[in-house]
């Protein structure tokens, strides 16, 4: 790996990071991004998908709830092919989300939410599976569904045409300084562990809930909670819109409806370690009790899997000189705080306001660079080239069927079958150095994502890495292994009825028919890499780090 | 109201959803004729329990291609799951339909009964017209009738009206009822005589109660209201019926909608207790040998035999009792074509763009028959015995027929 340099090296692969990276070439200028695993494999691949309309905000945290509002109208221009308009639904259960309601509608109408109440009559004629139990309907059009992985992936791809560069599996294990200024990072290859330098003016730690490890290498302190977040994937959409508990936000409180399935949501415990993020039979099935509560058929569906992801909140105490921005998300220009020239950090905030998040970090970053030029982000759509960005919403109709007498091409196959995913969805991905392993390529065209788990897609896709990257047989089988382990991780927390008879079929297919035995190829070739990446799945790993989405 | 605490157990989710059984293994595809016979069916699996994912009250049916399902139900009888996926291949279809709205054609060929009572009156004509080379070319050109698929032929007397002055027997020791089906009435009365005379030999009474068209035409063309409406008034008229005797029919799909579809695919309400009591006609019969009550005083009859057994047939699950019961004349020499389905599906195999998918499907089973040379290939379903005489040019008959030669008549 060579040395190399640039303007602004940007750590962290996330929504924040992705954003701040196309932010920064919009500006002109030139930058880097490095994440230590894949593009949004932290906390923004592990979020529940809710676009919030800010109605969830609106009565204790005003200020987040207009940013919600002002970012999620924004998004809706700018980011058109991430978003769903699922609509919202905010629904009363009990006698205390009752009691809830008119500071709900308060809270609405004071940070400008649009808020209707429903008739129960056509509020289940509209979703029919509300629960019984519901009582008061507040329709919240601005709730919707924004795809975490696409809008990553849509941000970096967006500053790649602009000549950013991105290097992921790549992590920053110190700094370059000369003196109090910043001179660059040192970089390793997780999977290689070659190591390198980046030289730069400035960087940019956009690593949210891994921000006070990465400060730390630099002696400065960042202090972030890391909170963990339980959610449970149901293998289908069970409600059009979201539906949100109307009272006080707690546990279980969310069903987002994301893409072709439904995400029960979420937990809140306070964790050590931003990778430490164990799932408890108890949360799961708290999640699905409190699901119940909203819609029916929540028992009955089949739980796909679980998994968790981390809240990078931010410990305001200790913070207040360096704060520029609001409660929920914090600026920390550490040439003001702790007299280091050329570094700056961006904590707390949520996956629905990432754009505000890195136009207020950028605009720091800038004025330390000379740089004048404004943010454009608000304005300059994502999807800035010809060919639409596709997610998966309208494949089913797309996968046309040509007449049985004419000359039509016969059917083109799919790699996924349960999320509908063809070859030249996966493709170009084989193609980009920045993709290093399955889960990778899952993440950007959801292969794996369906009822069965990568039980059927895993031995395609490692079919097209001989194909398509000519990697030889072992090591594809490796891929495979690595890829259905990750799938693994997650489903384990929902092992009854269909998903265990599920689990039972791909055991059979890989273990039995495939001979597929991971435990013997680690035996026979250890894993090669010491690197651990964020989430990523390899080698012996700690069986308690979370399950990816 | 307060929600059980949630405890998961190994059949939480099976009863209420079954598509979420569905653990994407993939055999359904395997079985399927349809998608073995072109590159151009995504098979049961992606179009039932795949795409059901997608499809809500909302927004049924969003996948083209839909229409080449046949409807043999082999998926559902190979699926380790019970996954119903015909059913949701059907109500995509049915909602496509109702949206899209229905041809000229699949009204009619929804209408059976209707086509029947046209055809019979008119028998003569409609037999000329029918296998006019002229009329077929107008046909396929203007309805969509394929030229070159045989058309049943109607008779000017129908099996109710041959019925009507049909003698009781003196005596019996049983009523059985008897669901003739739309084939037996207009097309084919000799099988329904025949079914008459047999089951009279054995000393039973058969009774024919007032009966609609079981309403399987109407559900493969894409009509489940109209088959609902059949089905609900065979429910009426046949449910007090079935209170006091047993239920045969001699047509392999409407005894399948009587005992299973009523209540399954068309949910109908009070239609398990008719589905419990109709048997079809073989497996009666072949209760009737284990009850030690069947006469076997056969006659010799020295045929080969071919047995085709329709693909609906082993969605009743009850084996094949024709196999059984005609090993029990002397002479029989019987064989099955094990060679699946024939293509025809009912009304599938009628229509001009799925003609030649349907005889390609069975092409297999042409050429087995072929190979094999018999006197008749049997089958218990009328389409099945129609596709086998166009595709292998073979005589065919219902397995009645050999059983009545062996009691004498004819």
């Amino acid at each position: 790996m060579p040395d190399t340099s640039t303007g602004v090296v940007v750590i962290g692969g996330g929504s924040t990071g992705a954003g701040v990276l196309r932010d920064l070439t919009l500006r002109g200028i030139e930058a880097v991004l490095v994440e230590k695993g894949d593009l949004a494999s932290g906390t923004t691949g592990r979020s529940h998908g809710l676009l919030h309309s800010g109605g969830r905000y609106c009565v204790n945290d005003e200020q987040a709830a207009i940013e919600c509002v002002e970012e999620g109208r924004i998004l809706r221009r700018i980011a058109r092919s991430t978003v769903e308009d699922t609509g919202g639904y905010f629904v009363s259960v009990t006698e205390e989300d009752h009691e809830w309601e008119p500071r709900f509608v308060e809270g609405c109408r004071r940070t400008g939410i649009t808020c209707e109440r429903l008739s129960l009559d056509e509020a289940r004629r509209r979703e029919p599976a509300l629960s019984r139990q519901v009582r008061t309907v507040f329709w919240v059009p601005e709730d919707g569904h924004l795809d975490p992985f696409y809008l990553v992936v849509g941000n970096v791809e967006s500053a790649r045409r602009r000549g950013a560069r991105v290097m992921t599996h790549t992590e920053v294990i110190g700094f370059l300084r000369d003196g109090d200024r910043l001179t660059g990072v040192r970089i390793k290859d997780s999977k290689t562990n070659e190591e390198a330098s980046i030289a730069c003016q400035s960087v940019i730690n956009a690593t949210g809930a891994w921000s006070g490890l990465v400060a730390r290498l630099l002696g400065v302190e960042v202090k972030v909670v890391p909170v963990k977040g339980t959610m449970v994937v149901l293998s289908r959409r069970l409600a059009h819109a979201a539906i949100n508990r109307c009272h006080k936000p707690g546990d279980g409180d969310i069903v987002v409806p994301g893409l072709s399935v439904s995400i029960l949501g979420t937990t809140s415990a306070k964790v050590a370690h931003p990778e430490t993020l164990p799932i408890e039979w108890d949360e799961v099935r708290r999640m699905i009790e409190e699901g119940a509560m909203m819609l029916d058929g929540v028992t009955t569906a089949r739980a796909m899997r679980a998994y968790a992801g981390v809240r990078p909140l931010y410990d305001l105490g200790a913070e207040a000189e360096g704060r520029e921005m609001s409660r929920n998300f914090a600026v920390i220009d550490h040439q003001v705080r702790d007299g280091i020239t050329g570094f700056t950090s961006i904590v707390g905030g949520k996956v629905t306001t990432y754009r505000l998040m890195a136009e207020r970090v950028v605009d720091v970053a800038a004025r330390h660079l000379g740089v004048r030029t404004p943010c454009t982000t608000a304005e300059v759509p994502l999807n800035d080239r010809e060919e639409p960005l596709d997610q998966l919403r309208h494949r089913p109709s797309l996968l046309g069927v040509p007449k049985p007498h004419g000359d039509e091409p016969p059917l083109q196959p799919l790699l996924c079958e349960c999320e509908l995913v063809r070859p030249q969805d996966v493709a170009p991905w084989l193609k980009d150095p920045a993709v290093r392993d399955l889960e990778d390529v899952r993440r950007r065209t959801r292969s794996g994502m369906g009822p069965c788990q990568a039980a059927i897609c895993s031995y395609r896709l490692a079919a097209r890495l001989v194909s398509d990257r000519g990697l030889d047989g072992a090591s594809a089988t490796r891929a495979m292994a690595d890829f259905l382990e990750t799938r693994w991780r997650g489903v384990r927390h929902v092992f009854w009825g269909s998903q265990l008879r599920n689990m039972q079929v791909t055991t059979g297919l890989h273990m039995e028919l495939y001979n597929v035995d991971r435990e013997l190829m680690l035996q026979h070739s250890p894993p090669p890499l010491a690197g651990e990446g964020q989430g990523g799945g390899r080698g012996a790993e700690p069986a308690e780090v979370g399950a990816q989405r | 109201m307060i929600t059980e605490e949630f405890e998961p157990t190994t059949d939480t989710v099976e009863e209420e959803a079954s598509v979420e059984a569905c653990t994407k293994c993939t055999a359904c595809n395997t079985v399927c004729p349809v998608a073995r016979s072109t590159d151009i069916f995504r098979g049961p699996k992606a179009l039932g329990p795949d795409m059901e994912r997608f499809r809500s009250p909302q927004e049924a049916a969003v996948t083209p291609g839909l229409d080449l399902c046949s409807g043999c139900k082999l998926c559902e009888v190979t699926c380790p799951s019970q996954v119903s996926i015909q059913e949701y291949i059907r109500r995509a279809q049915n909602q496509g339909a109702r949206e899209k709205g229905r041809s000229l054609r699949d009204w009619v060929l929804g209408r059976t009964r209707l086509l029947g009572r046209l055809g019979s009156m008119t028998a003569p004509l409609a037999n000329f017209g029918n296998s006019n080379p002229l009329f077929r070319v107008l046909m396929e050109r203007f309805v969509g009738i394929h030229r070159r698929r045989p058309l049943p032929k109607y008779q000017w007397l129908t099996f109710e009206r041959w019925f009507k002055r049909h003698p009781r027997p003196v005596k019996s020791r049983r009523k059985v009822a008897y669901f003739y089906g739309c084939w037996v009435n207009y097309n084919d009365r000799r099988l329904g005589e025949r079914a008459v005379a047999i089951l009279e030999r054995n000393g039973i009474e058969v009774v024919v109660p007032h009966q609609q068209c079981c309403g399987i035409p109407a559900v493969v063309n894409s009509n489940m209201d109209l088959a609902r409406r059949y089905g609900q008034q065979n429910v009426r008229h046949l449910t007090p019926v079935a209170q006091e005797m047993d239920i045969v029919a001699s047509s392999t799909s409407c005894g399948l909608m009587l005992k299973h579809d009523y209540g399954h695919l068309l949910d109908i309400p009070g239609s398990e207790r008719l589905g419990a009591k109709t048997y079809d006609i073989m497996e009666y019969l072949w209760m009737l040998h284990e009850a030690g009550e069947l006469d076997t005083d056969f006659q010799t009859v020295p045929m080969r035999l071919l047995y085709h057994a329709p693909c609906h047939l082993k969605s009743h699950g009850i084996g094949y009792p024709a196999m059984r019961l005609l090993r029990l004349i002397p002479g029989v020499k019987l064989e099955e074509v094990d060679e699946g389905c024939c293509g025809i599906s009912g009304t599938f195999g009628v229509k001009v763009e799925k003609y030649d998918l349907s005889m390609k499907i069975g092409r297999r089973l042409f050429d087995a028959v072929k190979a094999a040379g018999s006197d008749y290939v049997l089958a218990d379903c009328e389409t099945c015995r129609m596709q086998v005489e166009h595709g292998a040019g073979a005589t065919s008959a219902h397995p009645l027929e050999i059983l009545a030669k062996a009691y004498g008549h004819g």
